[in-house]
C-alpha cells in the first residue's frame, strides 16, 4: 500500500506560488471589489492630503506673519512623526512580517527555502513602508512649507522638485528602516516591546512638543526658524542617511530571512491574517478582543474579592455586579487610561494642523471618534457576551438590567474624554466662542451619554460571519457595512449639538440644554429597543 | 526540559524519548501541557530550560528537518479556491524530491473516504472530513516524525481505527509518531507506549495493555 514515489527536481518556490495561483479560481468581483476599495481609499486620502499639499504652491508665503501660523506648522509637523510612529506601533502588532494564513500553513513547515518563502512578504513590508514614507515625508514638506527659505528667489513659492524628491526619498528611507527593524526585532519579545516602547515615546515627544509649540510662541519661532534654515544640502544629507539606514535594515533583514523563526511567523501570520479579516469587514469587536487576547495572555492576576451587590436596586444588584467587570479590567490596564488622556489632544492638533483653525469638520469628526473610542474600552464585557452570550446566560442576570448597568462605564469615559478634549480646545484658545468658558467641558459631559449609545451598539454588534453574507451583490452596500454604519449615526445623532456648536465654533447656554434632551433621548431610546431586540 | 508561557511554567522536568519506528501517546487532563510538548519537538516553542533532541540534534526549523518532521496541530487555513485534491498535490510539490515512504494523493483519498468530496474546497466539508483532509496531507509526502495533536478529534469511531492502522503502517516503515490524545482506546489500537502528563511532569511510563 505504502509506496516509494518517484523523484523530481528540487522544489522553487516561484513553481509552488504559480501551481495555487493557476489553480486558484477568483470571482471576477474579487478584484473589482479590490479595485474599488483602492480607487476610494486613494480619493479619501486625497480628499484628506489636498489641503496640506497645497501649502506647498504656497510655500515661502506666509513665513513669520502672524502668531497661528508657526504653531501650525509645529502641529503639522508634529502630527507627521506622531502618524509616523503610530503606524510604526501597528506594523508591529501585525508582524510586521507576515505570510498570508494559508501560505504559512501550507509553504512554512516545508523544506522550501525559508527565505524564498519569505521574500515576498518582506518585499511587500519594505514596498508599503517606502509607500507611505514617501507620503509622509511630502507631508512634512508641506507642513514646514510656509516657512521654508526657497532658493528660486524673492517672490517664489513654489517648492523645488528636488526638494520634494529628497524630502519623499528621505521619509520613504526613514520609514522604511523602521518597519525593517521591526522585522529584525520580531523574533525577540523583548526588543519587540522596546521598539514599541520607543514608537509610544517618539509620539508623546511629537504631541509634547505640538502643545509646546501651540501654548508658547517662543517655541514655535525656534522651531519655524530651523524650517528656514533648511537648504538642498540639508534635504540632500538627511536623504542620504535615510537612504544608508534602509539599505543597512534591508541588508541585515535579507540576511536573517533564511533563519527566521517558523513559530513567529506562524503567530504573526495568524495574527495579521485574522486582523486583516476584522479591518476588511471593519469588524470592531473582533479587532478589539484580538488586542485584548494578546494583552491578557501569559498573565497573572492579582484576584480581589467582587463588590457587594448594591442593596438600594435589588433588581439591577445583580446587573450592576456583572457591569463590575469592565470597571475591573479597565483598573488593571492604567496604560489605556493614560492613553485616551494624550489621546485628548488629538482634537487641538488635527484641527490646527490639518485647517489651521481648531473648530470646523475635522475637529469635530475627531473629537467623535474620540469619544466613541473612549466610550468602547468600557465594553469589554458586551462585546464578549455578543460573540457568546453563555456566561450571561450562566451568570442568570436580567439582559435589560445589564445592557442599563454596562452603559454608565461608557458614557463617563465618553463624557470625560469629550470634556477634557474640549477643555483643551478651549485653554489653547481654539473654541473662543463660548457664552461660558465652562460652557465647551459642560457641553462635552452632557454629551457623553449619546455618544455612549454609539459605543454600546458597536460593542453589541455581532462579528461577521462571512458565510451569512447573503448572495454576492458588489454594486450595492453590503448588510455588515450598513449596520456598521448605524453605529457612527447614533454617535453623531447622540453629540449632534455638540458636534454642531464646534464645527459653527460657538455655544450658548442652549446649546448645552439641547444637548442634554437629545443624548438622554438617544441613549434611552437605543437601550430601550436595544432590549427590545431581546439579544 | 523545562517549558512555559509568560510566567506560567507548563511543563516541568520533562525527560522523554521515542525511538524509531515507535508509536507515543501522550495524554493527561487539559492544560497538562501535550500540546506544548509537541510544539517543543517541533521547534516553535523553545524551552526555558534543558534540551530537546529530534533525529539527533536540536530542532532545527531549516528544510532538512521540515523534510523529516510533519506536524498536524490546529485546523490548517485552506487556500480559497483550491480543492482537496489540488492541497494534497500542493504537499507533494512542497516536498520534491519526494524521497522515502509516503502514500498516494489518490490512495490516501479513497482511504480517508474523501473520494465523493476530491474536488471540493475545504472548507465545504464537516469538521470531520477537514481533519481527515489535515491528517491526509500529514501522509502525502515522506517523514521520519510524525507530530499529531489530538489527532482523533471530530473523528468517528470506525475511522478512528482505520487511522490507527494507518499510524502502525508508518511506525512499521521505521517513522517515529508522538501524538497528543485523550483518546485510550485510540492509542491502544494503535499500540502505542503510553505517557501520562500529569503537573507538567512525567507520571506514569507504559504500555497501553
Amino acid at each position: 500500500m505504502i509506496a516509494p514515489a518517484a523523484a523530481a527536481g528540487p522544489p522553487r518556490v516561484t513553481a509552488i506560488r504559480s501551481f495555487i495561483r493557476r489553480r486558484r479560481r477568483r470571482p471576477w468581483y474579487d478584484w473589482y471589489s479590490t479595485g474599488f476599495a483602492v480607487v476610494l481609499a486613494v480619493i479619501l486620502l486625497w480628499d484628506l492630503l489636498a489641503q496640506p499639499f497645497g501649502r506647498l504652491n504656497g510655500a515661502g508665503s506666509t513665513g513669520g506673519i502672524g502668531g497661528a501660523a508657526p504653531a501650525q506648522a509645529v502641529a503639522g509637523a508634529a502630527l507627521v512623526i506622531g502618524a509616523a510612529a503610530g503606524l510604526l506601533v501597528l506594523a508591529q502588532a501585525l508582524g510586521p512580517l507576515a505570510l498570508s494564513p494559508a501560505d504559512a500553513a501550507w509553504l512554512l513547515l516545508t523544506p522550501l527555502d525559508r527565505r524564498d518563502v519569505l521574500r515576498r512578504p518582506a518585499a511587500a513590508t519594505a514596498g508599503i513602508a517606502v509607500a507611505a514614507g514617501g507620503v509622509l515625508g511630502v507631508l512634512a514638506l508641506a507642513m514646514a512649507g510656509p516657512f521654508l527659505r526657497l532658493p528660486n528667489g524673492p517672490g517664489a513659492h513654489r517648492v523645488p522638485a528636488a526638494w520634494l524628491l529628497l524630502s519623499a526619498i528621505g521619509g520613504a528611507g526613514f520609514f522604511a528602516a523602521g518597519m525593517l527593524t521591526g522585522v529584525l526585532a520580531q523574533p525577540w519579545p523583548r526588543w519587540r516591546v522596546r521598539l514599541r516602547v520607543a514608537g509610544a515615546a517618539v509620539g508623546v515627544a511629537a504631541t509634547v512638543g505640538a502643545v509646546a509649540g501651540e501654548r508658547w510662541t517662543v517655541v514655535s519661532r525656534a522651531i519655524t526658524d530651523g524650517f528656514a534654515r533648511l537648504d538642498t544640502g540639508s534635504f540632500g544629507l538627511i536623504a542620504i542617511v535615510a537612504v544608508a539606514a534602509a539599505g543597512t535594515a534591508a541588508l541585515l533583514v535579507r540576511r536573517m530571512l533564511p533563519h527566521f523563526p517558523a513559530g513567529v511567523v506562524r503567530a504573526g501570520s495568524a495574527r495579521a491574517g485574522t486582523v486583516l479579516l476584522a479591518a476588511a469587514f471593519l469588524n470592531v469587536p473582533l479587532l478589539t478582543w484580538i488586542a485584548e487576547d494578546s494583552h491578557w495572555r501569559g498573565r497573572r492576576l492579582h484576584s480581589r474579592p467582587w463588590p457587594r451587590r448594591p442593596a438600594f436596586a435589588p433588581r439591577l444588584g445583580p446587573a450592576f455586579v456583572l457591569a463590575w467587570a469592565d470597571w475591573r479590567r479597565l483598573g488593571r490596564r492604567p496604560a489605556v487610561l493614560a492613553a485616551l488622556a494624550v489621546s485628548a489632544l488629538a482634537p487641538a492638533l488635527t484641527g490646527a494642523a490639518f485647517t489651521g483653525r481648531a473648530h470646523g469638520w475635522v475637529t469635530a469628526a475627531v473629537l467623535l471618534a474620540g469619544a466613541m473610542a473612549a466610550g468602547t474600552q468600557g465594553t469589554a464585557a458586551t462585546r464578549r457576551d455578543t460573540n457568546d452570550p453563555a456566561l450571561r446566560r450562566l451568570l442568570g442576570v436580567d439582559s435589560e438590567a445589564a445592557l442599563a448597568a454596562r452603559a454608565v462605564l461608557p458614557a463617563l469615559l465618553g463624557a470625560a474624554w469629550l470634556a477634557f478634549a474640549l477643555a483643551l480646545l478651549a485653554l489653547t484658545g481654539e473654541l473662543p466662542g463660548a457664552q461660558w468658558p465652562v460652557l465647551w467641558p459642560v457641553l462635552g459631559l452632557a454629551a457623553g451619554p449619546g455618544v455612549a449609545a454609539a459605543a454600546v451598539r458597536i460593542a453589541r454588534t455581532a462579528p461577521i460571519n462571512p458565510a451569512d453574507q447573503g448572495p454576492d451583490a458588489p454594486v450595492t452596500a453590503p448588510p455588515w457595512l450598513l449596520t456598521r454604519a448605524g453605529s457612527l449615526l447614533l454617535g453623531v445623532a447622540g453629540a449632534w449639538p455638540t458636534l454642531r456648536a464646534v464645527y459653527a465654533g460657538h455655544a450658548e447656554a442652549s446649546t448645552f440644554g439641547a444637548q442634554v434632551i437629545v443624548a438622554a433621548v438617544v441613549l434611552g431610546g437605543y437601550l430601550m429597543l436595544a432590549a427590545r431586540s431581546g439579544s | 526540559m523545562r517549558v512555559g508561557y509568560g510566567s506560567f511554567a507548563v511543563l516541568e522536568d520533562v525527560d522523554l524519548t521515542a525511538a524509531g519506528g515507535e508509536i507515543v501517546a501522550v495524554t493527561g487532563v487539559n492544560g497538562a501541557g501535550k500540546s506544548t510538548l509537541l510544539s517543543c519537538l517541533a521547534g516553535l516553542h523553545r524551552p526555558a530550560a534543558g534540551a530537546v533532541t529530534v533525529l539527533g540534534g536540536p530542532p532545527r526549523d531549516d528544510a532538512a528537518f521540515w523534510r523529516a518532521v510533519a506536524l498536524v496541530a490546529d485546523e490548517p487555513t485552506w487556500y480559497p479556491g483550491l480543492s482537496l485534491r489540488e492541497h494534497l498535490e500542493l504537499v507533494r510539490l512542497t516536498h520534491e524530491p519526494v524521497r522515502g515512504w509516503c502514500l498516494p494523493a489518490g490512495e490516501l483519498i479513497e482511504m480517508f473516504g474523501l473520494a465523493g468530496r476530491a474536488d471540493a474546497v475545504p472548507t465545504d466539508l464537516s469538521s470531520g472530513q477537514r481533519q481527515r483532509l489535515s491528517l491526509a496531507a500529514a501522509l502525502a509526502r515522506p517523514s521520519r516524525l510524525l507530530l499529531l495533536d489530538e489527532p482523533e478529534q471530530s473523528l468517528d469511531p470506525g475511522f478512528r481505527k482505520e487511522l490507527a492502522g494507518v499510524l502502525r503502517q508508518y511506525a512499521g516503515h521505521g517513522g517515529t509518531v508522538v501524538m497528543a490524545t485523550h483518546d485510550l482506546d485510540f492509542a491502544a489500537a494503535a499500540g502505542a507506549r503510553l505517557v501520562l502528563i500529569s503537573e507538567g511532569r512525567v507520571a506514569t511510563p507504559g504500555s497501553v495493555p
